[in-house]
């Protein structure tokens, strides 16, 4: 990059002048990405448009072993809709990721400023740290927390047991959808903090000392530094990652699904992805999955909307 | 330069995808009713049929059918449902002949979606086929499914805990309640069941005459409110609360372990365990195998371990939800007269004896022998016949993949009331039964 730049323009005059060009339209670009547009097509597009066909037809068990499907308009979102458990599962739904968002994006930040403040050394061993975590794969992950917040044989019991609290010995965690929604966050914050902490400490070591300094000598403290110069200057990153993060945290499915596999109330945990797995696979009624699935689409799409429109006014900024 | 590179990237992945679609064809036009050579395919779940069971199976397979293959698949019981109904429709990939956990049965044989036995009915065992997972497998008066081979679960109790304080094995479903509950302390179950654990608990049900649901007309009813079945309900909530310290959201817990003395030789956690009877392997003192791996003793020490029926509410045996396989061949089979020859090997005297010989009960009541003589299979044998399944509803799967009856048993575990409970839970099982 700064090689390119480096290198003086070449003389205008050295040029020659340019051929004029035939003017129209040219077929090249367009014909080079007719495969790549045929491939999305192909692999999102016609799901998505079996989705909506789906969600427009009476489809069950019967018209999957080859009975004509029925179109029934928008029946199966009316029945959805008018179903209390899926607005039950929707508002459990956006507050544990709108809480599971914030919570990992804020231990991310702070990780990756105490990244930035420790000693190289350490530093290398956070980072080696968090990549571990973030490598590692999710159904051992949530199996290995599972075993930790086991009632008879958990560690976490164990250690509070030793602790004084002898009211958890075989203290069912699960059994509870608050405390079942408390360990599912241990997991997925774990498991989403490495990202935000790395790409956060790639932002921070961006801002240039120079400012950092100038803010410095002009009086500023840590904490004026920090709200009023580092984070508005890593704001674009903060802003896609929390983005990401809302999405992700949304679309939860299998780890809320291999908890309620060790024993949990599964209608008061279930989230919208558990609700879609459980109506179209459980249930075989593939119609109403498939309307709650294009739902939870538009849901995405609003959730995210006004990150969305900010992050293309930063980029046409 | 990288536009160049995505479109090539592009080009690629869309020839590789093309060249994918063009293979699928060309194999559909088979012979119909002709039994040409041909590789069959079977899905067996789980590890439940051992090796040497398979390997009988392929080779004489392929010994009575000159030129035919048959390939063996092992699919997992926990997503065995969602495969079948993608994989059976479609004749390109439909196994041809299928294992189904007994009360999957209905989810399938009620549209269609296997083929009609009942001309082989009477040549591969007729009346001497278990009744239960016969009618299970049956719609419309015909028969779709057959039964593969059955279980049963019976109660492992600790001896040495239970001769302590000087009781014996019960012989009324009261004087067991008694015994567990007077068996518990803080740090020992008297009866280890976690309160999910309704496949467990509606042996209290059945024990007490009362049924899940009914059916007439065509209609399936829950029948959670009938009296018999209240009754049952309150029983098995009571040994619950009094017995044991498994949690109410608990279910299929590993209970084996419970019976076992902890580590050191600290007292095992229960004293009693419901439990299929493939979980003897799992129970005894440690002793080490053949190929130096640390095993559990089978129960080789009678006077610490020992078994019993649970007893039903007057004397007698409780029936007890039996598990086990039925076995069919989907209805898109390209190579039925294969499928039925395939049919006709596993029905033979020769494996249904190999089946019990394997602890697996033969779906054949004419080799139940063949499970041996000891007190476990005289048990096994005799809770199985007692034993009973779940409702033949075409909804049963989508109730049993809602978790329905795990919340309703958590829920009286958990001290709610009964008769209540029973109520609300009719109102909400009672359309998805008829699949809605």
């Amino acid at each position: 990059m700064t090689s390119t730049a480096a290198r003086p323009a070449p003389a205008p005059a050295a040029r020659p002048a340019p051929r004029p060009r035939r003017r129209g339209p040219r077929l090249t670009p367009y014909a080079l990405l007719v495969p790549a547009v045929a491939v999305l097509a192909a692999g999102l597009g016609y799901p998505l448009f079996w989705q909506v066909v789906t969600s427009l037809q009476e489809f069950g068990l019967a018209q999957q072993f080859g009975q004509p499907p029925t179109f029934v308009g928008l029946d199966n979102y009316a029945r959805i809709f008018t179903d209390d458990r899926l607005w039950a599962v929707v508002v459990r739904s956006i507050v544990f990721c709108l809480v599971n968002a914030f919570l990992t994006v804020g231990t991310g930040v702070l990780l990756a400023l105490l990244m930035k403040a420790v000693h190289p050394v350490v530093r290398v061993v956070l980072q080696v740290g968090l990549l571990l975590a973030w490598a590692m794969p999710m159904v051992a992950a949530v199996t290995v927390w599972k075993w930790l917040f086991d009632w008879r044989t958990g560690v976490v019991n164990w250690l509070l047991v030793q602790l004084g609290f002898d009211s958890y010995a075989g203290h069912a965690w699960l059994a509870q959808p608050l405390s079942f929604f408390f360990v599912a966050t241990v997991i997925i914050v774990w498991m989403s903090v490495p990202f935000v902490a790395l790409s956060v400490y790639a932002a921070l070591t961006q801002v240039s000392d120079e400012v950092l300094e100038a803010a410095r000598i002009d009086g500023a403290g840590p904490s004026r530094i920090l709200w009023h110069i580092t984070l508005p200057l890593v704001r674009p990153v903060l802003s896609i990652v929390l983005l990401l993060q809302i999405i992700w945290d949304l679309r939860v499915f299998a780890q809320i699904k291999l908890l309620q596999d060790g024993g949990a109330p599964v209608s008061e945990t279930n989230l919208l992805g558990n609700f879609i797995y459980e109506t179209g696979i459980g249930r075989q009624d593939f119609a109403g999955a498939a309307a709650v699935s294009i739902f939870v689409l538009a849901l995405t799409v609003l959730l995210s909307w006004p990150y969305v429109r900010s992050l293309l006014k930063e980029d046409a900024r | 330069m990288k536009i160049v590179r995505m479109a090539a990237v592009g080009v690629a992945a869309a020839l590789v995808l093309t060249a994918c679609s063009s293979g699928d064809d060309g194999s559909a036009t088979g012979g119909e009713e002709t039994a040409e050579a041909a590789e069959i395919t079977l899905w067996l779940n789980g590890a439940d049929t051992p090796d040497e069971l398979r390997e009988y199976l392929t080779t004489t397979f392929e010994e009575e059918n000159p030129g035919s293959t048959l390939v063996i698949e092992e699919q997992d019981w926990a997503d065995v449902v969602t495969k079948l109904t993608t994989a059976l429709p479609d004749a390109a990939n439909t196994p041809d002949v299928v294992e189904i956990g007994n009360t999957q049965s209905p989810t399938f044989t009620t549209i269609g979606a296997f083929r009609d036995l009942t001309p082989l009915y009477e040549e591969l065992g007729g009346d001497d086929l278990l009744p239960s997972f016969v009618e299970v497998g049956k719609a419309e008066g015909k028969n779709f499914a057959l039964p593969y081979y059955f279980g049963s679960r019976y109660m492992f109790y600790r001896k040495d805990l239970w001769s302590a304080a000087g009781m014996e094995p019960p012989t009324t479903l009261a004087e067991f309640a008694d015994a567990v509950t007077a068996l518990r302390t803080d740090g020992q179950s008297g009866f280890a069941i976690g309160g999910q654990d309704w496949r467990n608990g509606i042996s209290w049900v059945f024990a007490n005459g009362g049924e899940l649901a009914t059916e007439s007309g065509g209609e399936w009813t829950s029948t959670l409110s009938d009296p018999k079945t209240i009754e049952g309900l309150e029983q098995w909530q009571a040994v619950y609360q009094g017995a044991s310290n498994v949690p109410a959201t608990e279910r299929d817990v590993a209970y084996w372990d419970f019976l076992n003395d902890g580590a050191d030789g600290a007292a095992p956690a229960a004293a009693t365990i419901m439990a299929p009877g493939w979980a003897r392997w799992s129970i005894g003192d440690l002793t080490t195998n053949d190929e130096g791996e640390e095993v559990r003793d089978g129960m080789a020490d009678t006077e610490k371990f020992g078994i019993f029926a649970l007893p039903g509410a007057d004397g007698g045996l409780a029936p007890v939800f039996a598990g086990g396989s039925n076995i069919a061949i989907s209805a898109t089979s390209e190579h039925p007269e294969l499928s039925e020859n395939l049919l006709r090997i596993i029905f033979s005297p020769e494996y249904q004896q190999m089946l019990g010989e394997n602890g697996l009960g033969p779906g054949n009541s004419q080799y139940v022998d063949a499970l041996g003589e000891d007190e476990f299979a005289t048990t096994m044998i005799e809770t199985a016949a007692a034993s009973k399944l779940t409702p033949a509803a075409p909804g049963w799967a989508a109730v049993e993949a809602a978790f329905v009856y795990e919340e309703l048993f958590q829920a009286i575990a958990e001290g709610g009331d009964v008769t209540e409970l029973a109520a609300q839970y009719d109102e909400r099982i009672t359309p998805m039964l008829n699949g809605r």
